[in-house]
């Protein structure tokens, strides 16, 4: 090539664009991403964001009753998954993966169902894999183990049901396809050029909206981030629950691992220094962030039915931003689900479960209150230590794959 | 620009995505002779990994893959 300068630049633009990124370097960035939130505001929470949107579409036409609700840009995680969601669609123009990809009608149907029953799970659950999970083992929730739990039982489930609908019922994931807008090849040039636009836009107008209010401002240059990095490491919780029984591959449980060692040690440091605290009361509600009273029963249930959720539209709740980002339509209509399911179940369905529920069911159990910061820690660790060994040897074995 | 390469087979997974196109390709291939070949179409950016992954997993061979404009061909031998 003739000019050097040139060439260093499409060199540098090739390395971080033109390939995926490692799955535990996306989950390292994340961690780093979700303490700098827990520092600004609160912690990275993904089904909050489901609810504020849904709330605002049923403000704006006057059903359910439900008033009194902020503004999506005004809402921090209504913000936050607005931004993770245009941020992927950058990453996806910056590495010429975007394309609006039409599925056969089965597959739409699919991803409906899957945003509505994550919906229902995060309603009853009191979190999603992001808030509940990534989010609520890094402020050693013990509520968050068992809905992790959940996940796990809820997503292998769903696995034997898409094995055994291939077989049964096949025209749900065949039919018409369409696919728009996608980069010619290697070489096409107006996807890296609008996603430079449409980053730069975004950070000028949402850094001059939120001059006034640091912690806004925080939670939209962050999920803009959050967005890129998702989508350029395609950072995956379903595949971390549901790839050790379909293909036996390491790689996304292991990305997850590294995301949850980072936020767990970030957390604990936070929580454990009472940082930005002065006194003993809000040093303990610090230290209760993101510990919810789904100890149990909530946790399970949930948890079984958000896994079912995720596995059938193909992405949790982060999952399904990203990938709709990059232009998956079977992913907008989980997001539609979610979104309009979330408050109907908010308001509906949870407060009834909730009464029902034995007193025992309804504690907040936050680790550290009865074994330590280092034993809570510790727990989880080991917790992870088991987890990385099964992956690594079911990968070896295919012990427990199906494909 | 088509690989030069008899296909027995072809499997359409065009707007599909993530895990439909890999439970589809091991699905497909199970039902195949070995040193057939299949033509696995996709428009999943993640397939671009996930298939090679997968392939060097079960011992099946990869031959080659081609991007037409966002549509990804995947030639691969049954091992």
């Amino acid at each position: 090539m003739g000019d050097p300068k040139n060439g260093a630049w499409r060199q540098l633009w090739a390395t971080f664009f033109g390939k995926t990124w490692p799955v535990w370097a996306g989950g390292i960035v994340l961690a780093f991403l979700n303490i700098c939130l827990f520092l600004a505001k609160s912690p990275w929470g993904g089904s909050g964001t489901y609810t504020n949107w849904g709330e605002n579409v049923y403000q704006a036409i006057g059903l359910f009753g439900i008033d009194h609700v902020k503004p999506v840009l005004a809402h921090s995680y209504g913000l936050l998954g607005f931004m993770t969601l245009l941020g992927a669609f950058a990453g996806a123009l910056f590495g010429r993966e975007f394309a609006l990809r039409i599925p056969p009608m089965g597959e739409m149907l699919k991803g409906l169902i899957g945003g509505v029953l994550m919906a229902l799970g995060a309603t009853l659950g009191i979190g999603c894999t992001i808030g509940g999970f990534l989010s609520g083992w890094a402020a050693l929730s013990g509520g968050a183990i068992i809905l992790a739990l959940g996940f796990l039982i809820g997503t292998y489930f769903a696995l034997k049901y898409l094995i055994w609908e291939m077989e049964a019922l096949p025209k749900m994931s065949m039919g018409k396809t369409y696919t728009f807008l996608a980069a010619k090849g290697a070489g096409g040039v107006w996807q890296p050029i609008l996603g430079t636009i449409l980053t730069i836009f975004l950070l000028v107008s949402f850094s001059m909206r939120f001059r006034a209010d640091n912690g806004m401002a925080m939670f939209a240059i962050i999920g803009l981030v959050i967005g890129i990095v998702l989508q350029r490491s395609r950072f995956c919780i379903v595949r971390a629950f549901r790839e050790p029984f379909m293909t036996g591959e390491s790689e996304a449980p292991v990305g997850v691992m590294a995301a949850l060692v980072v936020g767990i040690i970030g957390f604990t440091v936070i929580k454990y220094m009472g940082v930005g605290t002065s006194t003993p009361g809000a040093a303990r509600a610090l230290a209760m962030v993101w510990v919810y009273p789904h100890f149990w029963l909530r946790a399970i249930i949930g948890g079984v039915i958000f896994g079912l959720g995720m596995t059938v539209a193909g992405g949790c709740a982060v999952g399904t931003l990203w990938r709709a980002g990059e232009g998956h339509i079977k992913l907008w209509f989980s997001a539609i689900g979610f979104m309009l399911f979330a408050p109907i179940s908010k308001k509906f369905i949870v407060p009834g479960f909730a009464e029902m529920l034995p007193e025992w069911a309804k504690q907040k159990v936050f680790l550290p209150d009865r074994f330590g910061y280092g034993g809570a820690v510790l727990i989880f660790l080991v917790i992870i230590a088991l987890w990385y060994g099964f992956v690594k040897w079911n990968e070896r074995t295919g012990k427990f794959s199906a494909i | 620009m088509d690989m030069d390469v008899n296909v027995d087979k072809t499997l359409d997974c065009k707007g599909l995505s993530c895990p439909m196109p890999m439970l589809k390709l091991a699905k497909e291939m199970k039902g195949m002779d070995g040193g057939q070949v299949l033509e696995m179409l996709g428009t999943d950016p993640g397939s671009k990994g996930d298939v090679p992954g997968w392939c060097e997993k079960t011992g099946n061979e990869l031959l080659g893959v081609e991007d037409n404009a966002g549509v990804f061909k995947f030639y691969i031998r049954k091992g």
